[in-house]
């Protein structure tokens, strides 16, 4: 019997193999989202057990990659919805040296702010599109959605933060 | 609203954003471990729902065991 089917019967030797295996992808693709380390292992964490607890629904014959994918980018959204606006996406650490000095500090903050304020559904395909230049294809299967409908988010998403950005007397 | 406009706004928004690391510094599995000893995994309430109703049926029609038993 192999690993995936062992997993999918509850096995958690076989649940533990797979997570030293998996974890650091599914950390990597929450992080990119939440842009925070804290609060991306503790999303980690919970994905995981979240991918045992619903090991019952898992196909073995499946992708286990991106069906943790599929649940890790859930959590992460589900996280932006209920933190917002407080505590939100895209907050810059403390010290960072920025990768451009082309943007004033100023407006990159207003970037920032207007990017933190878009609906969570279009932040994460927008940073995950945009910002961190993930492919559509792997964007489209994390969030469930078709590769066009991907593409229609971040559009809208540029749209909205244009919109905000001229607001905010900013013109990118 | 053309490619340039999406090409301009792309460049502003990596400018304005640090890159974040994405290597994880620490094994997850115990923590991981310790939430699911901590939380294990709930009953759903349909399955009590169907545990109470067959205790029911059972009650009240005792024969149905036999029924049952014959079916399982």
């Amino acid at each position: 019997m192999d690993l995936l089917q062992r997993f999918a019967l509850g096995e958690i030797d076989a649940f533990e193999t797979l997570v030293r295996q998996f974890q650091g992808d599914i950390y990597a693709w929450v992080v990119r989202i939440v842009r925070d380390p804290g609060i991306a292992e503790d999303l980690t964490v919970e994905t995981l057990w979240r991918i045992y607890r619903a090991r019952q629904q898992f196909r073995p014959d499946g992708s286990f990659a991106a069906w943790s994918r599929r649940i890790a980018t859930n959590l992460a959204l589900d996280y932006l919805r209920r933190k917002r606006p407080e505590r939100s996406l895209l907050i810059e650490p403390a010290g960072a040296t920025p990768p451009d000095r082309l943007v004033q500090k100023e407006t990159r903050q207003k970037i920032r702010q207007a990017f933190r304020r878009l609906p969570a559904k279009l932040q994460v395909a927008a940073t995950l599109a945009l910002v961190e230049e993930q492919p559509y294809d792997e964007i489209a299967s994390a969030l469930g959605i078709s590769v066009g409908a991907v593409k229609l988010r971040v559009f809208r998403a540029i749209r909205v933060l244009r919109k905000k950005l001229n607001n905010l007397g900013v013109t990118p | 609203m053309n490619e340039h406009d999406d090409q301009q706004i792309r460049e502003v928004l990596r400018q304005s954003f640090s890159p974040v690391s994405t290597e994880l510094g620490k094994d997850l599995w115990p923590a991981v471990l310790h939430k699911l000893e901590a939380r294990p995994t709930p009953v759903p309430w349909y399955d009590w729902a169907l545990i109470g109703v067959s205790a029911g049926v059972f009650l009240f029609f005792p024969h149905l065991i036999l029924v049952f038993a014959y079916h399982l």
